[in-house]
């Protein structure tokens, strides 16, 4: 599969080209409904193993750009998450609930989170996004110092 | 050889909750039995003004002394130098050392201001619910201080004049219990951990409550601890060492949690994951204090630090460390 590779230190990040990106990482593939999302490798790499998933929104929600959607626990973070675009929450995979883990084994495969309609006009090209890492690469580093 | 004593002190949980109570009961009655061991017992620390018999009684303790409180231990050690009951952070062995705990750096602080020569144990009652847990941590506090007194008294040429005389640990005895235990109102207020605070002055631009001031040697300081506003916790969220406890807040990290060891405190990601940041919450918690106080709320245009614009060349810090860590998984 064609793909990029983020550089995180020694970890490569590894960034498929058949989809596009959102600023919050999560990843954006078009479906016949709407769009599927999951969150990207640099995501997953941050947050390391996934112990707990939990969504405060229903399938059917009319969702804001950025508005609350859910929580995340890992065994190295916590998370609000939010969503990536506006637009209708169609599905949830519900398989996630259960056994989060999939998030780390397949993050763009199984391992997707939702689905939603809406338009996905705004995320990034694989480039834009890689682009967008390293800008952002030693900021994130100071701002998870922060947290610390 | 004079009898060393160590004094211990109990500070109660607010509140009448029947299983904290219980322990603090627990662990008195077994304090009280102890060789070697002074006792006394005072209400939440936190909410003692300089007034309190409790204040003067902590006040009057000049030699070694373990705190046991309902305080992340952080919390407890920098809320008594705050109140001018200063000494060096003894080390706490409650529980057995995690595997992967990382060497501690050096504090980069400006640290506290001519400590004593003697050392505070801060003990988290929330470590433990078993009584015995405390007193072993205490009898080897007291062995470890016993130690330390008798190599010093072998020194030679140590002259020490009114400090600390050896058997006379502390005077909480000239309080009654009951004069002691007087129900303090509730307090809320910050606490600066200077063995990281920098004295960048941040929080003093932030506040608009007047609470922060400087002493006589131009160091920050929680100086009207009681114009904070209750449940506003703004400037610890702006403080760039995450320097700033507020003791009683519902999060670990601004409450004082133990912070270095990696597993100690999981990482908020909110922010990188389209949340709004630690200063925007700030600001807006700020600005409702503000209205609450029936002024204009100013939003980001007040204090707001132009901040770490400049920091890459730092040596390793955490987030290097845990990155380090995480390649080595590989």
């Amino acid at each position: 599969m064609d793909q990029l590779t983020f550089l995180m230190g020694k970890y490569a990040a590894v960034l498929p080209k058949d989809r596009r990106y959102c600023r919050n990482h999560m990843w954006c593939v078009a479906e016949a409904d709407g769009n599927r999302f999951g969150f990207t490798a640099y995501a997953v790499r941050l947050m390391q193993d996934v112990y707990f998933l939990d969504w405060s929104v229903n399938v059917g929600d009319h969702l804001q750009a950025l508005g609350p959607i859910g929580h995340i626990e890992t065994s190295k973070a916590t998370a609000d998450l939010f969503a990536p675009i506006a637009g209708t929450l169609t599905t949830i995979n519900n398989e996630l609930l259960a056994d989060p883990s999939k998030i780390n084994l397949e993050c763009y495969g199984e391992g997707w989170l939702f689905e939603m309609t809406g338009d996905s006009g705004d995320a990034l090209s694989p480039d834009d996004y890689y682009q967008f890492l390293e800008q952002n690469w030693e900021k994130t580093q100071r701002m998870l110092k922060g947290h610390m | 050889m004079a009898r060393f004593r160590l004094q211990v002190v109990l500070s109660q949980a607010q509140g009448k909750h029947p299983a904290k109570r219980a322990l603090e009961e627990a662990i008195v009655a077994a304090l009280l039995v102890e060789p070697g061991i002074e006792t006394a017992v005072i209400p939440h620390l936190y909410d003692l003004d300089a007034q309190h018999p409790g204040r003067l009684c902590l006040e009057g303790i000049k030699g070694d002394m373990v705190m046991l409180s309902w305080l992340y231990s952080r919390a407890a050690f920098w809320l008594l130098d705050r109140d001018g009951v200063k000494g060096r952070e003894g080390q706490i062995c409650l529980k057995p050392p995690s595997e992967d705990e990382e060497e501690v750096e050096p504090p980069k602080g400006i640290g506290s201001l001519n400590p004593p020569d003697r050392f505070i144990y801060c003990l988290d009652l929330r470590e433990s619910d078993k009584h015995e847990d405390y007193m072993a941590e205490i009898r080897r506090i007291a062995a470890e201080c016993r130690e330390r007194a008798d190599a010093k008294a072998n020194a030679p040429m140590m002259v020490d004049l009114g400090v600390k005389v050896n058997g006379e640990a502390g005077n909480g005895s000239q309080f009654s219990p009951a004069k002691l235990l007087q129900t303090p109102g509730r307090r809320w207020h910050p606490v600066i951990d200077y063995s990281r605070c920098t004295n960048c002055m941040e929080c003093i631009d932030f506040c608009l409550f007047g609470v922060y001031g400087v002493d006589d040697q131009q160091r920050i300081l929680v100086d009207q601890q009681d114009n904070c506003k209750k449940g506003c916790p703004a400037c610890s969220r702006v403080c760039p060492e995450h320097a700033i406890m507020f003791p009683e807040y519902k999060t670990p990290a601004i409450a004082g949690a133990p912070v270095g060891g990696i597993e100690s405190l999981k990482i908020d990601l909110t922010k990188l994951f389209g949340g709004t940041d630690a200063i925007n919450i700030a600001a807006q918690e700020r600005d409702r204090e503000l209205v609450a106080d029936g002024r204009a709320a100013v939003g980001l245009s007040v204090g707001i630090p132009k901040r770490q614009a400049d920091k890459a060349d730092e040596p390793k810090d955490d987030l290097d460390k845990l990155m380090d860590q995480l390649d080595e998984f590989e």
